[in-house]
């Protein structure tokens, strides 16, 4: 009941206009624009990395979209996480919780749900999105859809939105991992996207084996069912190991440090 | 008295309370008793601690040392206690996109408090008006007033207050003064801080003075007021004996301070000697024009005990804020 408790103190701040309409629709636009584009860009016969008309026409056309979206998915969710605990130090806000909360592990599982549920929404809205957005494009370039309405191409579609739920999860924790490590917003995200985008970029094309165990990587693998240099259980398995090792560092650290701020 | 056996008339007991940061020593050896009941006011300069020893009674801070019992509850488990508890920590901390309301709601829904709470509370502080105003918009004033309504919330038995006047103007402190009475008289125990006492004098009955860290007095007000000790002003003819007066004095063992605006020498503790004084300036020449015993102030008394040298209360000094 607590956690639940917990849970709905936290919603009352993420259903705040401009975080809840600023999320949702920004990740539905961005989600839609890659859609948009990819089917705007897309060529009558595969060439580049783009894929092909016909390719866009079979059953697995849909998820398309969804996979190049995945990296920025992950990113706004890293973002949003690691302020929503970070600014709760830098406010000063954290004190007034703990008293009326001072089972510290509850508070942040409650906070750690909340933002969870929220990204996750965000993401199945966006996705939504972005697939009546794909069907338009479709249309409009007279790619059939049958295939994207079959059973396989359900199922397709519902395990594509699968892997990016769960790299979803990912993000988040890394997210909330890291702003309570650095107890700052705008450092928290200067070190995560740093971390996430140029660093491990530069990292896995230097030494391409790395992609193997980069947390960001995997995580990047997971939304994306799996890629040649990092297979999906492989992905899953050592990224969930990642995370629960730095949630359990994280909650320790919570636990017990100070709360001077 | 173990802080374990509190009496339960006490609503907040210490013992040996230590909290060291590295090698500095912030809160030392501090033994609390705050009666249930009262309005305590926990005195001291910036920097003395009182904020320190707030957040270990509130559980954010774990005390290197020591016991205690705050509403019977452990000091050790802040849970058994927080319920009922209320609490203003320093500046008042919220969710600046946030109106009133949904801050007050957000508190309401952690600590599973009854919704009807947050009007009420909004209410008595005088936020109702502009309860659905976002917190960024607040005058420092209505920021403190709600920091009061947040520590209201759970209808607490203990209201613990951290300098809640700081950045309030004159009406604002009279106010925050009324209100804290008010709340008093319908039996809160209070444990208010400042690092001014004439801020919370006339509404505590009860005090803690701490001086870097460590108690250097606590009982009643009254006490506090016993304990006030006498001054004897001279003032000679001539302003230029200001300097011969204070050495006369000084070299009969008495501490002599030279007020140069009022053309005195003011002298602790002396007033049975006050006619050999007179005898003895006469005798080196000195013309004494007027000689009287001047009983010191709350405040004066206050420095005496938690003196002026420690941290921000120096540099206040040295802008003529404190004598």
């Amino acid at each position: 009941m607590m956690i639940v408790a917990a849970f709905r103190s936290e919603w009352v701040k993420l259903r705040r206009p401009n975080l809840l309409v600023g999320t949702y629709a920004g990740l539905a636009l961005a989600a839609s624009l890659f859609a948009v584009l990819l089917f705007a860009q897309a060529p009558a016969t595969g060439r580049g990395g783009l894929p092909s008309l016909a390719q866009l026409a079979q059953p697995d056309g849909l998820i398309h979209g969804v996979n190049r979206a995945a990296v920025l998915l992950g990113v706004v969710a890293f973002g949003i996480a690691a302020t929503q605990i970070a600014s709760e130090y830098s406010l000063g806000t954290l004190r007034q919780l703990l008293v009326r909360q001072p089972r510290r592990v509850i508070l942040l599982a409650g906070k750690f749900g909340a933002v969870l549920a929220f990204m996750l929404g965000a993401v199945v809205f966006a996705s939504l999105v972005a697939t009546v957005a794909a069907f338009v494009m479709a249309h409009a370039r007279h790619v059939p859809t049958a295939a994207w309405t079959s059973s396989e191409g359900l199922a397709d579609l519902t395990r594509a939105l699968g892997d990016l739920l769960l790299a979803t999860v990912g993000f988040t924790v890394f997210g909330l991992v890291v702003g309570l490590l650095f107890r700052s917003s705008v450092t928290a995200i200067i070190v995560g996207f740093a971390y996430l985008l140029p660093f491990e970029a530069v990292v896995t094309r230097i030494v391409p084996n790395t992609a193997t165990w980069l947390p960001g990587q995997l995580l990047q693998s997971v939304a994306i069912g799996g890629q040649q240099t990092a297979g999906f259980a492989h992905s899953l398995i050592l990224s969930a190991v990642y995370l629960v090792v730095a949630g359990a560092v994280a909650t320790v650290v919570f636990v017990h440090k100070d709360v001077t701020a | 008295m173990a802080a374990q056996d509190a009496a339960p008339d006490l609503a907040v007991v210490t013992t040996g309370l230590t909290k060291e940061f590295g090698d500095r020593r912030v809160v030392d050896d501090l033994d609390l008793a705050i009666p249930s009941g009262s309005v305590c006011g926990f005195v001291g300069p910036n920097g003395a601690g009182k904020t320190t020893t707030i957040r270990m009674l509130l559980g954010l801070i774990r005390p290197t040392r020591g016991s205690g019992r705050i509403l019977q509850g452990d000091l050790d488990h802040p849970a058994s206690y927080l319920a009922r508890v209320g609490a203003l920590i320093e500046s008042p901390a919220f969710y600046p996109s946030l109106s009133g309301r949904d801050n007050l709601r957000a508190l309401v829904r952690l600590g599973q408090l009854a919704p009807s709470a947050i009007p009420e509370v909004l209410e008595r502080v005088g936020l109702a008006d502009r309860a659905g105003d976002r917190f960024s918009r607040y005058s420092l004033g209505m920021k403190q007033r709600l920091g009061i309504a947040a520590a209201l919330l759970p209808d607490p038995s203990l209201l613990v207050l951290d300098e809640p006047t700081n950045g309030l103007d004159p009406a604002g402190i009279v106010e925050m003064r009324s209100l804290i009475r008010s709340l008093a008289d319908e039996g809160m125990t209070i444990f208010v801080s400042s690092h001014l006492l004439s801020e919370i004098e006339h509404i505590c009955d009860h005090v803690v003075m701490i001086r870097s860290g460590r108690s250097v007095f606590q009982g009643s007000v009254a006490e506090l007021y016993g304990m006030r000790s006498s001054e004897l002003v001279i003032r000679p003819e001539e302003p230029a004996q200001l300097e011969g007066l204070a050495v006369l004095l000084s070299r009969r063992g008495l501490t002599a301070q030279i007020d140069a605006s009022s053309g005195t020498v003011v002298v602790s503790d002396a007033v049975a000697l006050a006619g050999s004084l007179n005898r003895a300036a006469f005798e080196a020449g000195i013309v004494i024009v007027h000689l009287a015993e001047r009983e010191r102030s709350l405040e004066e008394a206050y420095f005496a005990l938690t003196g002026t040298h420690s941290g921000d209360v120096e540099a206040v000094g040295a802008l003529g804020g404190i004598q």
